[in-house]
């Protein structure tokens, strides 16, 4: 049989673009609407997608305090989100960021616990350490703990919750899954042992095929290191698209959306990138670069390497942060017609380079059902994507023993 | 003022947390037209409580859910951003109470102060969302709180706006104190002079029969504002108890309450001042398919 496309779709919040929500197609108000979220659910759930993920955010909104006015940054609680979901849907996956420094086990223990009951089995935990600095305030906090300490602590808090898990199982009502599947998200080396370790599942940034080729090869290799087996794990790199029935239209479609944006959008989301508020400067005037890394609460190393090259050149800040918005976040961005794109997933999974895809709409939720409706027949017809959910539980779906009872 | 009498009860049993109890369950109350369902701790296996009351916005839309919230497990960061999610998703109809279980005896009041302090870092017509000038909200609205209790310091505010109802409507158990005296409902052991502006309802004990003739003369004297049915544990045996209690619904003395709305305007119910800085729930602008 040709290898299985696996597909989840990221929902949280107003799409891939920052100016995605002043697309005609856009609904940013549906993102406090019940009825938007069953729209969007069943959508996922008509595809076949394999879970629905949301992404999760504890700091509070704005940079050295201001709260952006035109970066459309909703973060909802993605639980809540996902088991509203769960009521109006049978088969999809619903898969929550959940922190593992700002929660304890019992509370996160308790809490999917009552997702995989209520669920019948479809929840899952992208388990993240938190890197937002400005979270720690939230929390009582100075500051975040160190990133060796978080993931130590965040190796703790999964051992811990699996013990609870199958101590809940057996008090019952039983775990549909014995336990929520496991996800992870990490870049770094320490992040990519913990998912090693823990993962049944990995999201990823991947720009390009052979970008993506490399982290799976890598990913797999750390798990058989680890005595795991490659083959239970989903690679699934972020991908992101516009399409059109040309690629003509297609390009055309991509330019609009970027075209949405202005100076000031693009000077707040720069702010919000480099943790550091930069919307009282004159956008044509050089870089504040000395100000940048003195200000920004990231490690100003980092920060120095995203924008020492463009200072150097002399480009303005305004130019600077309007070129930075067309390029976010480092996933690919297709952009063409649904059947080159299907090509496209084909080749990225025969060569190795995933085993499905983290669909980002660029927009919500027309950008979801361009990809509804555009992709997934495709794929459908080549034989690489479901007609139908194998079973019940997210697990089945994902290829993986129905149920799991024991801590790993 | 308009007056209802209000009619709720209370369900804690573990066993709620699979669907195929919760749904009818859910169903039961909803088709009674009961007020508030109150989701309660069971004991040795816990529910999560607001993860039900998330999983039940779609399935009810004139009873509204009150998660209990043990302040033992649980952040107020946490607590609020549900809190403020689920309001939305049941479209202004939640409610939330809080319990020490276990924890130290201040500890539910932080956790009540902490959440309406995040809460009301976001003013009510701070989502603008408009495409066309490409101004998503106003940052004037959005104030830090820095909220520092005995047990709970936060910053805040709330990453995720305030609720449609400014604040859940809090319901608190007069006979267990947590040391908050604004909540909005009180359960009470029985009729009494009013205090303050809560609603009143009348704890039932499972089993104890109802004198409708009684509960309607408190009602007319002010010394009620309702009834919560305390019921058996085995959720199995719910939509049978909810049955009974519609026939009380069908002859609720006073005004009808209104068929459509938030809690809060079902229940006549402002947000008290003591509670919260602002006076009005969040305005959202209206989202069409």
């Amino acid at each position: 049989m040709s290898k299985q496309i696996h597909l989840w779709a990221f929902l949280q919040g107003i799409g891939f673009f920052p100016t995605g929500w002043r697309h005609p197609r856009a609904r940013p108000e549906g993102v406090f609407s019940m009825e938007y979220y069953a729209r969007v659910a069943k959508m996922a759930e008509d595809a076949c997608f394999d879970a629905i993920v949301f992404g999760d955010q504890l700091q509070s909104r704005g940079a050295g305090g201001r709260t952006p006015g035109r970066l459309a940054m909703p973060t909802l609680d993605p639980v809540s989100l996902l088991m509203a979901m769960a009521a109006v849907t049978d088969r999809v996956g619903l898969v929550a960021t959940v922190s593992t420094t700002y929660n304890t086990p019992e509370m996160l223990a308790e809490r999917f616990a009552a997702m995989d009951r209520i669920s019948g089995g479809r929840a899952g935990w992208n388990i993240v350490t938190t890197a937002h600095p400005d979270t720690a305030p939230n929390f009582g906090e100075a500051e975040l703990p160190p990133k060796d300490q978080r993931y130590a602590h965040a190796v703790d808090v999964v051992a811990k919750a699996c013990e609870l898990w199958t101590a809940m199982d057996r008090a019952g009502p039983a775990l549909p899954q014995g336990r929520p599947v496991l996800v992870q998200a990490g870049q770094s080396p320490e992040g990519r042992d913990f998912a090693a370790r823990t993962a049944e599942a990995i999201f990823c940034p991947a720009a390009n095929i052979d970008a993506g080729i490399d982290f799976r090869n890598d990913m797999r290799h750390r798990i058989a290191t680890v005595g795991g087996n490659p083959d239970g794990v989903r690679v699934m790199p972020g991908l992101s698209c516009v399409l059109g029935g040309t690629e003509e239209e297609a390009r055309g479609n991509h330019a609009a959306i970027l075209d949405m944006g202005d100076v000031p959008l693009a000077i707040e989301y720069l702010s919000e990138s480099l943790c550091c508020d930069l919307t009282a400067y004159d956008p044509a005037a050089a870089i504040p670069v000395d100000d940048i890394l003195a200000k920004t609460l990231l490690p100003p190393a980092d920060v120095a390497k995203s924008v020492r090259p463009a200072a150097e050149t002399g480009t303005p800040l305004g130019e600077f942060a309007a070129n930075f918005m067309r390029h976010p976040r480092g996933h690919n961005v297709f952009v063409g017609t649904g059947e080159q794109m299907a090509e496209m997933m084909i080749e990225w999974r025969d060569s190795g380079a995933c085993d499905g895809f983290t669909l980002q709409p660029s927009y919500m939720p027309g950008g979801l059902q361009d990809f509804a409706e555009q992709v997934v027949p495709v794929l459908q017809k080549r034989g690489r994507l479901r007609t139908e959910y194998p079973g019940t539980t997210l697990r089945e779906t994902l290829g993986l023993p129905a149920r799991l009872r024991v801590a790993a | 003022m308009t007056r209802s009498f209000i009619v709720s009860a209370c369900v804690s049993d573990a066993g709620l947390a699979v669907p195929e109890l919760a749904r009818p369950v859910i169903a039961a109350a909803e088709a009674a037209g009961l007020d508030l369902l109150m989701l309660g701790r069971a004991g040795e296996r816990p529910f999560d409580a607001q993860v039900l009351a998330a999983w039940a916005a779609p399935l009810t839309s004139r009873t509204a859910i009150v998660a209990t919230v043990p302040a033992s497990n649980a952040h107020p960061f946490h607590v609020a951003r549900a809190l403020s999610a689920i309001d939305f998703l049941a479209a202004g109809r939640t409610g939330w109470s809080v319990i020490a279980e276990g924890a130290e005896p201040a500890m539910p009041a932080d956790m009540v102060r902490a959440a309406r302090a995040l809460w009301d870092g976001w003013g009510a017509d701070t989502l603008v969302i408009d495409k066309d000038s490409g101004v998503y909200l106003n940052p004037d609205q959005v104030v830090r709180p820095n909220y520092r209790g005995p047990f709970f310091d936060t910053a805040g505010p709330v990453n995720a706006m305030r609720p449609l109802q400014g604040q859940p409507v809090l319901v608190l158990d007069g006979a267990a104190s947590i040391g908050i005296d604004d909540a909005d409902v009180v359960l009470v052991d029985g009729p009494g002079a009013p205090a303050g502006s809560a609603r009143r309802l009348l704890k039932i004990a499972p089993g104890a029969s109802v004198d409708a003739a009684a509960l309607s003369a408190f009602f007319d004297a002010g010394e009620i504002d309702g009834v919560h049915f305390v019921l058996a544990e085995q959720a199995a045996a719910l939509p049978a108890a909810i049955a009974t209690i519609g026939a009380l619904l069908v002859n609720r003395p006073g005004t009808p309450p209104p068929a459509t709305g938030t809690l809060r305007e079902r229940l006549g119910l402002a947000l008290p001042s003591t509670a919260s800085t602002q006076a009005k729930g969040a305005r959202v602008p209206e989202y069409v398919a």
